[in-house]
Order: structure tokens, then C-alpha cells, then sequence
């Protein structure tokens, strides 16, 4: 009940002041400015806030918030004008400070000022229209302090001034700094980007443009990257010390501009100390430096991408075609695979692991890997020689290493058939002579080039594992069911080859000696007995054979030498000299092989089983040949190799070639039926692009070949041309 | 009486209250008494044990100031049977804690617990038009040529006058701004589109329809103020065939687009404009009575297609009176369907998915009675808030929740005639009937305390 008496009691009095004093507004507002004046002079502690609000409260409450508001207006305008004097009046280095101590002032009296002004701020100010008293206060400090014309310009000269002194390696005071642009901020974004951003970039870029036309003359390119990097860390730097965090984006590509698209081909191209340098030094912190400086500007990259390209296929061309290189085939490829390490490190360590890059790296070892053509050859020799020595004592995973560096050669292979072809050769003689090192090593091969180029790549190869495999089985067998005729006499190891799936050559058997004729009639009766509707062949251009022999002083030696060898040995047993004809026509031998046999048998020094007169380094068809009576050596068993090339010679690569051609042309007019099949009519230039798209994983077709199998299709009518358009093939079903 | 540390004292009009600085904390510093306490007031800071006279002294109702300190304490809102609110918000606006007020005053918008707290009677001689709910909980009425404004404190302030141009139409773009849509007069070439100050009342900006940079004079029909780009949407029919929908910036003020009235599609007359924002796209609908056959669309500004519509013309050959009619549609977007209500207060909808479906009418007219045929009925409107469905009929509304949009609630009073039109907003409700010219508040009262 006493509360409701005490309401009712205020609130009259509230009505009795409205009628009281026609100079109340006057006088409020008297008291209200000598506050602001007092706040503005440090001198606040006297004044009571609950009255001055108060104050203020009833002046808008009796509809005097223009007065107020409008009076606010003049007695902070009026301050801030004596605050601009005192700042313009502060000694040189002082500026600044003042100026930041009375932003202080400023900001602390306008939020008492605020305070006082609360009931103002809710009611008159969002229904009139006017700017809120926090607003207002900055407002009037731009425009009184910030715009006014010797504050302006100076205070810009001032900012930038120490900018720049910060740059030439001096200490500024960071803090001060902050809190002058950090009320330029506060003022709005648009008077910081005003009246310092924009001019603040301005001079930025052409300092930094002076700067990097100086380093340029007098730094090389690596030096020089490492001053940009250091400029543009110092720049984010400054940012997130004392400037908008919005113009680290702006700055950071004024220096990028100014340091490095403006100077990119000149650093790249740099002499001595270019790109080129770099990447063969293998420099990779240079590398990568420029990799993410690059990054950072338009077309940077691909700067960077353009002169390692063409460093890569001028250096690999060269690679390719030192005729000093062609001599040793693994080494050929050992450097193609050492570029290639060399190129995939920089990458990995430098350049991010661009796909960029790496496809560039890829488009430029295909282009010089195939601009020689005996890279399949050489490709398939390198794996030659790793499958039959280099690996041994390798462990499996470096085996796989190897191997799949090789794999990544043989994708840039254009001629995937001829390094087929090769490989098949080379995988021959691999497994006839049981040199293979490792089986799981060639199998794993195998099964990475048919996942490389699927089953068809592969099946011929597959064919003779199995071969192979089943030789040894059938051997066995036969073995068993021979076993009581088994004696001194000699034995053979036979292996059975599918024809097809091995590079044979048909040449026409030798005649073996009688020792060993017998032997294997038995075989060819024991192998036909079990399988019916075959046939045999002997392929003696392919075998080997060990055998005993006893020389002058009676020292025995076993001789390990090719099947026509140990033919042509075996007429020693019955004669002591032979001529070159008497050999021919005992043996029956093709004259080139004959000749190289003969070469390994009596030419070679320390294996000279034979001996010829007269004595010279090449066979002539007069020759006489003796057997080597006073042949030593210290091994028991002695190999005699066969003179021949690992590389093929001139004639064999023609031949290889020739064969490849062959193989090619049903492959290139299957694919001309398929495609015509399916699309009926087609023109020529059609043809041909669809024809090589299809083929392209095998081989790069040539449009001239191309043209001579629609030809021969035509002829053989599989095609036609169309009547009237000469241009058009039409399918005949 | 030693303050101890942390305590507080007041002598508000002669009565001494204590309390702590961690209950007036929830004033916050920009409230009066957050700003009393601030540093700067007091530059000396008492030592421990002195100040026995710190003591702010307020000049102030101390009744009052109890309401609003246990308000400070509690975050609720209790107040003594008799004290007038308008006292209450009085002083609460003196200390800047109206807010809190406000807050404390009704819970958020449920449409299942809604009470009836008021009814003001409007003073306007004739059928209200519309009414339209503010964000902060204030609210305006269109009658004819006015429309009047009420704060959340439900006190009217100046009514907004458009000198006998008919108003469309009315809606929010904050509290402090109201847009309002008119009628143009024949030959006077007024009309159009303006924003007006709800506290004043005064005119601050127009919104003009140019059509190869010729500004043309235009009757504004229905609003839609997009949520998410602020942009305002109206349906506009000029002198010259410049009939379609227009676009402006809400912040600027300016006109950004116009969609021109495909042929077969009436958008210039449209009675409802609804901003998807999911589908960034807007739902016309153009209604009986002022179209016989309803038209509903939905239009893509950003290609000027129409990409999805649906209309009644051609359904049935004969339209007798008992036919059902569609007379109001409002989009669901989450379950992509429009929902639309008949005569009877069927409720209809309309797959938003395909493009030539009909209406799925529920059958929910034969639950509820129908109202003797000769009492005067107003066309029923539609409503959504936060997943409830509300429908208004004669003298109630309905709501609906749930996927089946199943009836939970019905908000009816015992006078005033039927509803024509209601309005959702600042977690309020309010319901404008027709005969009476009053307006209802419904509110959610606060959670219980336990």
C-alpha cells in the first residue's frame, strides 16, 4: 500500500516540473554543456552521473531533444577544433603521439558522453533520423581533426614516412603505428582505405619497382628470389602488426607485381644463374622458392613450366642422340632413367608435386624417348640385363623399384610392338639358356605389362613360361620311361616351344651327330607316343650343350658350347684337321652362323679349342681348322660363347624392323574394318584419326601406311569408294 | 550496513535497495545502471571498509525499481496487480531494460500454447484491410486510405495517411519501417509504393516503376519482403500495359528488376507473393474474387521463366456457387507443396514437384460445423510459423502441426465477428475481425518455472 502512495506521488511530480519553468530547457542544457565541458578538460570527478542523466532524461522527455542534440553537436565540434589546434601545434616527431593521446581523450569523453545521453540516444535519435552519439562523435573527429587540411596531409607524410624508414631497416615505434591506423580504421573503413591505403600502395610499388630494378642488375636470380621472399614476409608482417588485416591481399601483390611478373623473364632466362642453372645444380630450396613466388602472379607457373620443358627435351635430345650413349644400351637407359629420378625429385621436393609439372616432365620424355627408335630395343635390353645379372642380390622391393622405373619408360614408348617384339627375343634367349635370375622378377614384369596393355600384350610371353614349365614335366617323363636304357651315352634336355608363341626363325635343322641322333628319335617317338597330331621340329640354332674333352696332356675340360658347336666338335672326334668346306658339308650349318661358330671356336684367345691356318681374325671359306692339342686353361669348365652382338646389328635391326611393319598391317586393317563396320560411310581423314586413337597404345600408325591398307582392303572389297564423293569409304558387308 | 565487497547500494526515491554487481551485470553496460557503475563515474574507487555512504541515489518510483531489479535477478517479469504497465515500461525505458522487458514479457511463439492478452478496438469507420505483424512485437492496421501503428507495447502512435488512395497492402522491413502499397486514383497518378516511419508516421522514401527509363505511375498491390537479400517484391499494374511484378533494394531504395506479365499468368493483380528462399524463386497467387479462375505460380527471376504453375481454368465446365473455390494458397516449402483453402475451410494441397497435378483436398469440412449461411463470413486466409499451419474461419483460426497437418489447436473468441485477416510475427499473433474493428493478441506466456 505505501508503494502505491509513493508512485502516485512521483509521477506528479514529474507534471508539476513540466509546467514550472519556461527556461528549464535553457538551463538544463547549461548543465549538460559545462559537463561535456568538464569531461572534455579531465576534470569529471565532480559530476554526478544519475543527475546529468536525469538532466538529459527530462529535456527529451519535454520534447527538447533537437536542442540537446543540436547543442551536442556545437560544444563537441567546438572541442574537437582546439584538439586540432593543439595537434597542429606538436613539434615535428610529436605529431603523432598527440595525435594519439587526444584520440584517447576523444574516445573516452564521447563514451561519457554517451553515457549521459543514453535516454537520447534510444528514443530521440532512431525516431528522428539523426546519427547515434557514438557515430556522431567519430564523424565529427573526421571531419574536424582527420580531413582538416594541415592535419591531413601531414599525417599521411608521417605514416608513410615511417613506413618507408621501417623498410630501409630502422625501428618504429610498432605500437604507436597501430593505433593510429587502427583509428582510421574505427573512423570507417572507407576514410582508412582513403587517406592511407591507396596512397600507402602507391608508394609501396614504386618502391618496391625502384628496389627490384637495382637487385636486378646487381644479384643473381637466386640471391634476388631470396630478397623478394624476404620483402613479402616483411610485408605480411607489417600487416599483422599495425595495418588492416584486408590489406595484406593488396600489398602482398603490389610487391608480387612489382618484384616478380615484372622481372619473371629476366630471372628466368637469368645467364648463369637462370632456371636452367638451378635445375641442374638440383638446387631445390632455389627451386622451390621460385616455385612459390611464381605462384603467386598470373602466368607464373607456366614461366617456370615453359623453359623447364624445353630444357628437358633439348637436354634429353641430345641424350638421345650422342652416338657415344647408343654404343651401350643399359647405360642409354640407366641416364634416361637417372633424368628422370632427377626431374621427379625437383618435383616432389620443389614444385609441390605440380600435376602441372609432372605432365609437362611426362610430355617431354615421350617426345625425345621416341625421336630415337631403337628406345624399345634398347628398353627391352636394359630389363635383359637386369632380369639375367643385375638383379642378383637385390631384394624383392628393389626388384619392383627397377622394374617399375622401366614401366614408366616403356608408357612413353610410341612403339609399344616393336619393344614387344624385342622383349619376346630377349625373353627367348633368357629362358632357353636358363639365364633368367629371378622367375618371380620376369613374371612380375609380365604381369605389369599386361596391366599396362592388357591380356593381348601378354599372352605370347605367358605361352612360354608355360613352355617352359611343362618341357621340364615332359623331360621327367621321358626320363622314366627311358630309365633302363640310360647309360654312358649322352643325354638332351629338350624343350618343347609352341609355334607361335616364341620368335623362331624356321631354319633348317643340322645334322646332328650320330651320338646324339639316336637319343633324340627316341625322344621325338616318346614325345609323339603320348601326344598325337603333333610335330616336331629341332630348332638347333637355339640350343647348348656340355661336353667332355680330353686334350694333349691328357687334361679333361668341359666345354660348354651352342648345339652347332658342338656339331662342328664333334667331326674333331674322328679327324684331326678339317677344312672349311668339310665343315659345311658334315654339319650342314647356315655359312653366317658356321662362320661365327667357327670365329668363337678358333679365334678367341684362352678358348681356342681349334686352330686354324692361316691364322687370322676373320673365317675365309679356304680355311683349315685343327684341333687345339696344346689348348690349357685353368677352369675346368670352359664357356665358349658365340660372337654374337647383345645388339642386333645394322641388318637384324633392318630385319626387326621389317618384321614389326609386317606385324603391323593386319592390326591397322583390323582396326580400319571395326571402325567401318560400326560407322558404314566414313571420309579419309577420319579413318585415319580413328584408326590411329584405336591403335595408340600399341603404336603411332603411319597415315601413308594407313592409306595402302584401305587400299588393299578396297582391292580385296571390304570397302569402296562412294560414287560421287571420291573421298568416301563405304563398308561392304 | 557495511557494504562488503561486490555489494551494492541504492536510495531510489527515498527507499534503500541492495543488491550486487553481478545481478545489475545483466543490465549491461548500455543501460542506465550499467553505465552508473562503469569506471569512469566513479573515478575513485572505495577501499575496503570505508564507503558506507557509496550509495546511488536515483531519483526515481522505487516500486517500479523493485519490479525491475527482481527482473535483473531472475530474468522474469512479476508485476503487482496494481501497477499499470504503461508505468512499468515507463521507467524500464528510463534505465534502458526494455528490452529485457520485452523479452521477459511472453515466451517464443507456439502455436498450441497461445493465450488471448488483449484486444484493442480500432477507431476506423469502415472493414480493416489487413494486419500486419512487426518484428519486435508491434503490429499495423490498414483501414481504407490509414493504417494504423502500434508499438509492442500496444500503444498506437501516429497514424500513417495517404490522403484517400487506397492502401493494398502493408508489411515490415523493421520495426522502425513500414512499406505501404496503394491504389492509384484515375488520373491523379499517385499511388504506388512508399516507406514510412512507424514511430512518426512520416513518408521516407517511394518506390518508382520505369519502363525504358520513363517513370510511371502504378497501383501496388500485394507485398513480399525477401528475407535473406533484402529485396521487396510487389505486384504492379500500370497505365500502359506494365503489368507484372516488381523488384527493389530494401536498403537502397531503388528498383533491380521487373518481371512482365507472361501471357495466361496474371501477376499484376496478384492477391499473394510469397519469397522461397530454398528455391530462391517467388510464389504468386491470383484469387477469386478477383479473377474467376485462380492462377499460381511460381517465377525465377534470374531467366524471367515461370517454372512451375498451376490453375483451376478449364477443371470443371459449369461453376456452380458450391464448386470449391481456392480463396487463399501459402507455399510450404519443406514439405514442397502449396497449401490452399476453400470456401468451406477445406484445406487443399498442391504438389510443388510436378507441374500438372491437381489439389488433394482433406476432407476436414465435414469435421467441423459449418456456420449458418446467412451470417456474414470473410474469405479465409492461410498462415505458417516454424512448422504449424494456421488457417482462419469466420471467427476462429486453427492450427495444424505435424506431416499430416492434423488439427491441434483452435484460437476462438466469444465476440467480434469473423476474422479477415491475421498475422504472425515477433512471436505474437494477431487477429483482425471484421465487424468490431478490434484486433486480438495471442502470445505465448513464458515457460514454467519448474
Amino acid at each position: 500500500m505505501s508503494a502505491q502512495k509513493k508512485r502516485t506521488f512521483k509521477i506528479e511530480a514529474f507534471k508539476h516540473r513540466v509546467e514550472l519553468d519556461p527556461k528549464y530547457a535553457e538551463r538544463t542544457w547549461k548543465v549538460l554543456e559545462h559537463a561535456i565541458h568538464e569531461i572534455y578538460n579531465h576534470n569529471a570527478s565532480g559530476l554526478s552521473f544519475e543527475e546529468l542523466y536525469r538532466n538529459a532524461y527530462n529535456m527529451v522527455l519535454h520534447k527538447y531533444g533537437e536542442k540537446l542534440y543540436s547543442g551536442l553537436v556545437t560544444t563537441m565540434s567546438g572541442h574537437l577544433k582546439e584538439i586540432a589546434k593543439s595537434i597542429e601545434d606538436s613539434q615535428g616527431g610529436l605529431f603523432l603521439e598527440e595525435l594519439d593521446r587526444k584520440w584517447g581523450d576523444h574516445n573516452k569523453a564521447l563514451q561519457m558522453i554517451r553515457d549521459i545521453l543514453m535516454y537520447m540516444d534510444r528514443t530521440f535519435v532512431p525516431s528522428n533520423h539523426k546519427t547515434p552519439v557514438h557515430e556522431l562523435g567519430l564523424n565529427l573527429w573526421r571531419d574536424n581533426i582527420i580531413h582538416s587540411g594541415k592535419i591531413q596531409t601531414r599525417l599521411l607524410d608521417t605514416l608513410l614516412d615511417l613506413i618507408h624508414r621501417e623498410r630501409t631497416g630502422e625501428v618504429i615505434n610498432r605500437s604507436l603505428m597501430r593505433n593510429i591506423t587502427k583509428m582510421l580504421m574505427d573512423l570507417g573503413s572507407s576514410v582508412y582505405q582513403e587517406d592511407f591505403e591507396k596512397p600507402f600502395l602507391e608508394v609501396s610499388a614504386s618502391f618496391y619497382s625502384g628496389e627490384s630494378q637495382q637487385l636486378i642488375e646487381c644479384c643473381d636470380c637466386g640471391e634476388y628470389l631470396r630478397k623478394a621472399e624476404r620483402r613479402l614476409t616483411e610485408e605480411t608482417e607489417r600487416v599483422s602488426h599495425y595495418l588492416d588485416v584486408k590489406s595484406e591481399v593488396k600489398i602482398t601483390s603490389v610487391v608480387e607485381g612489382e618484384m616478380i611478373a615484372n622481372h619473371m623473364q629476366r630471372l628466368v632466362h637469368m645467364e648463369n644463374s637462370g632456371l636452367v642453372n638451378i635445375l641442374v645444380d638440383d638446387r631445390y630450396e632455389d627451386l622451390s622458392r621460385m616455385y612459390n613466388l611464381f605462384r603467386r602472379v598470373p602466368d607464373g607457373l607456366s614461366t617456370v613450366r615453359d623453359v623447364m620443358t624445353s630444357h628437358l627435351r633439348e637436354t634429353g635430345k641430345q641424350l638421345v642422340s650422342d652416338p657415344e650413349r647408343l654404343k651401350d644400351p643399359v647405360d642409354f637407359v640407366q641416364h634416361l632413367l637417372d633424368e628422370k629420378d632427377k626431374y621427379d625429385k625437383i618435383i616432389s621436393k620443389a614444385f609441390n608435386n605440380d600435376k602441372s609439372f609432372q605432365n609437362a616432365l611426362n610430355s617431354s620424355f615421350e617426345y625425345f624417348i621416341n625421336l630415337n627408335n631403337r628406345s624399345p630395343e634398347f628398353i627391352s635390353l636394359y630389363v635383359d640385363d637386369k632380369l639375367r645379372k643385375g638383379l642378383k642380390g637385390v631384394s624383392e622391393e628393389d626388384v619392383e623399384v627397377v622394374l617399375d622405373k622401366v614401366m614408366m619408360l616403356f608408357r612413353y614408348l610410341q612403339e609399344k610392338d616393336v619393344f614387344e617384339k624385342y622383349y619376346k627375343q630377349h625373353l627367348a634367349k633368357r629362358l632357353l639358356s636358363g639365364k633368367t635370375a629371378s622367375d618371380d622378377a620376369e613374371r612380375s614384369m609380365i604381369v605389369k605389362l599386361k596391366t599396362e596393355c592388357g591380356y593381348q600384350f601378354t599372352s605370347k610371353l605367358e605361352g612360354m613360361f608355360t613352355d617352359m614349365k611343362t618341357s621340364v614335366d615332359t623331360m621327367q617323363g621321358f626320363y622314366a620311361s627311358q630309365y633302363s636304357e640310360t647309360g654312358d651315352g649322352p643325354t638332351v634336355a629338350v624343350q618343347v616351344l609352341t609355334t607361335g608363341s616364341w620368335p623362331t626363325q624356321p631354319s633348317a635343322p643340322c645334322n646332328l651327330p650320330a651320338e646324339i641322333l639316336g637319343i633324340c628319335d627316341k625322344f621325338r617317338t616318346y614325345y609323339l607316343g603320348t601326344h598325337t597330331g603333333r610335330r616336331l621340329t629341332w630348332q638347333t640354332n637355339m640350343g647348348t650343350a656340355d661336353i667332355k674333352a680330353t686334350f694333349g696332356k691328357g687334361q679333361k675340360h668341359e666345354l660348354n658350347v651352342s648345339t652347332y658347336q658342338m656339331c662342328i666338335l664333334m667331326l674333331f672326334n674322328s679327324a684331326d684337321q678339317l677344312t672349311y668346306r668339310e665343315i659345311e658339308q658334315g654339319t650342314d650349318i647356315p655359312a653366317p652362323d658356321l662362320k661365327r661358330c667357327l670365329q668363337s671356336l678358333a679365334c678367341v684367345k684362352g678358348k681356342n679349342v681349334l686352330r686354324k691356318e692361316p691364322m687370322s681374325k676373320d673365317i675365309a671359306e679356304d680355311d683349315a681348322f685343327y684341333f687345339n692339342d696344346k689348348f690349357t686353361s685353368k677352369f675346368i669348365k670352359v664357356k665358349i660363347g658365340t660372337v654374337a652382338a647383345q645388339k642386333e646389328s645394322e641388318p637384324e635391326k633392318q630385319e626387326t624392323r621389317q618384321r614389326v611393319e609386317e606385324d603391323r598391317k593386319p592390326q591397322i586393317e583390323a582396326a580400319i574394318v571395326r571402325i567401318m563396320k560400326s560407322r558404314r560411310v566414313l571420309d579419309h581423314n577420319t579413318i585415319v584419326t580413328e584408326v590411329t586413337s584405336q591403335l595408340q597404345s600399341r603404336f603411332l600408325p603411319n597415315p601413308v601406311v594407313i592409306k595402302k591398307r584401305i587400299e588393299s582392303l578396297i582391292e580385296r572389297e571390304f570397302l569402296e569408294r562412294d560414287k560421287n564423293d571420291r573421298k568416301l569409304y563405304r563398308y561392304l558387308a | 550496513m557495511a557494504s562488503r565487497r561486490g555489494r551494492i547500494r541504492f536510495n531510489v526515491g527515498g527507499k534503500i535497495f541492495e543488491t550486487t554487481a553481478t545481478t545489475l551485470a545483466n543490465a549491461g553496460r548500455h543501460s542506465m545502471l550499467g553505465a552508473l557503475l562503469d569506471d569512469s563515474w566513479n573515478p575513485r574507487q572505495p577501499a575496503e571498509g570505508e564507503a558506507a555512504e557509496a550509495e546511488y541515489f536515483i531519483d526515481r518510483n522505487p516500486a517500479c525499481f523493485a519490479v525491475l531489479l527482481d527482473l535483473l535477478r531472475t530474468g522474469e517479469l512479476h508485476v503487482p496487480p496494481n501497477m499499470p504497465e504503461k508505468l512499468l515500461n515507463r521507467e524500464a525505458l528510463f534505465y534502458g531494460l526494455l528490452d529485457q522487458v520485452r523479452a521477459a514479457r511472453w515466451g517464443p511463439f507456439d502455436g498450441n500454447r497461445l493465450q488471448l492478452v488483449d484486444s484493442v478496438s480500432g477507431r476506423a469507420p469502415g472493414d480493416g484491410t489487413a494486419i500486419r505483424a512487426g518484428p519486435d512485437g508491434g503490429c499495423c492496421v490498414a483501414h481504407g486510405s490509414m493504417v494504423h501503428v502500434y508499438d509492442w507495447m500496444l500503444e498506437e502512435h501516429r497514424p500513417i495517411s495517404l490522403d484517400y488512395q487506397q492502401v493494398n497492402d502493408v508489411g515490415y522491413i523493421d520495426a522502425e519501417s513500414i512499406v505501404i502499397s496503394a491504389r492509384e486514383r484515375l488520373g491523379k497518378g499517385d499511388g504506388g509504393m512508399g516507406v514510412f516511419s512507424s514511430s512518426t508516421g512520416e513518408l521516407r522514401h517511394r518506390f518508382r516503376v520505369s519502363h525504358y527509363d520513363q517513370v510511371k505511375s502504378f497501383t501496388a498491390g500485394a507485398l513480399s519482403l525477401g528475407s535473406s537479400d533484402y529485396k521487396i517484391f510487389a505486384s504492379c499494374k500500370g497505365r500502359c500495359n506494365e503489368y507484372g511484378i516488381g523488384v527493389w533494394d530494401q536498403i537502397t531504395g531503388q528498383q533491380v528488376d521487373f518481371f512482365y506479365e507472361p501471357p495466361g499468368c496474371c501477376l499484376g493483380d496478384a492477391d499473394k507473393l510469397q519469397w522461397l528462399d530454398g528455391d530462391k524463386c517467388l510464389m504468386v497467387a491470383t484469387l477469386f474474387p478477383r479473377t474467376d479462375n485462380c492462377f499460381i505460380g511460381l517465377l525465377d527471376f534470374r531467366d524471367k521463366s515461370v517454372i512451375w504453375s498451376w490453375s483451376d481454368a478449364g477443371t470443371s465446365v459449369s461453376l456452380s456457387l458450391d464448386e470449391k473455390r481456392v480463396l487463399h494458397a501459402i507455399a510450404i516449402e519443406d514439405s514442397r507443396s502449396i497449401c490452399v483453402v476453400n470456401q468451406y475451410d477445406d484445406l487443399g494441397f498442391i504438389d510443388l514437384r510436378s507441374n500438372a497435378g491437381g489439389v488433394r483436398w482433406s476432407s476436414r469440412s465435414k469435421l467441423t460445423n459449418r456456420k449458418a449461411p446467412n451470417e456474414e463470413s470473410c474469405y479465409p486466409k492461410l498462415a505458417t510459423h516454424d512448422g504449424q499451419l494456421f488457417s482462419s474461419m469466420n471467427d476462429g483460426i486453427s492450427v495444424f502441426c505435424g506431416p499430416e497437418w492434423v488439427l491441434t489447436s483452435t484460437l476462438r473468441r466469444s465476440y467480434g465477428g469473423s476474422i479477415c485477416d491475421f498475422s504472425i510475427g515477433g512471436d505474437r499473433l494477431f487477429a483482425l475481425h471484421s465487424e468490431e474493428n478490434v484486433f486480438d493478441v495471442w502470445e505465448t506466456p513464458p515457460s514454467p518455472i519448474i
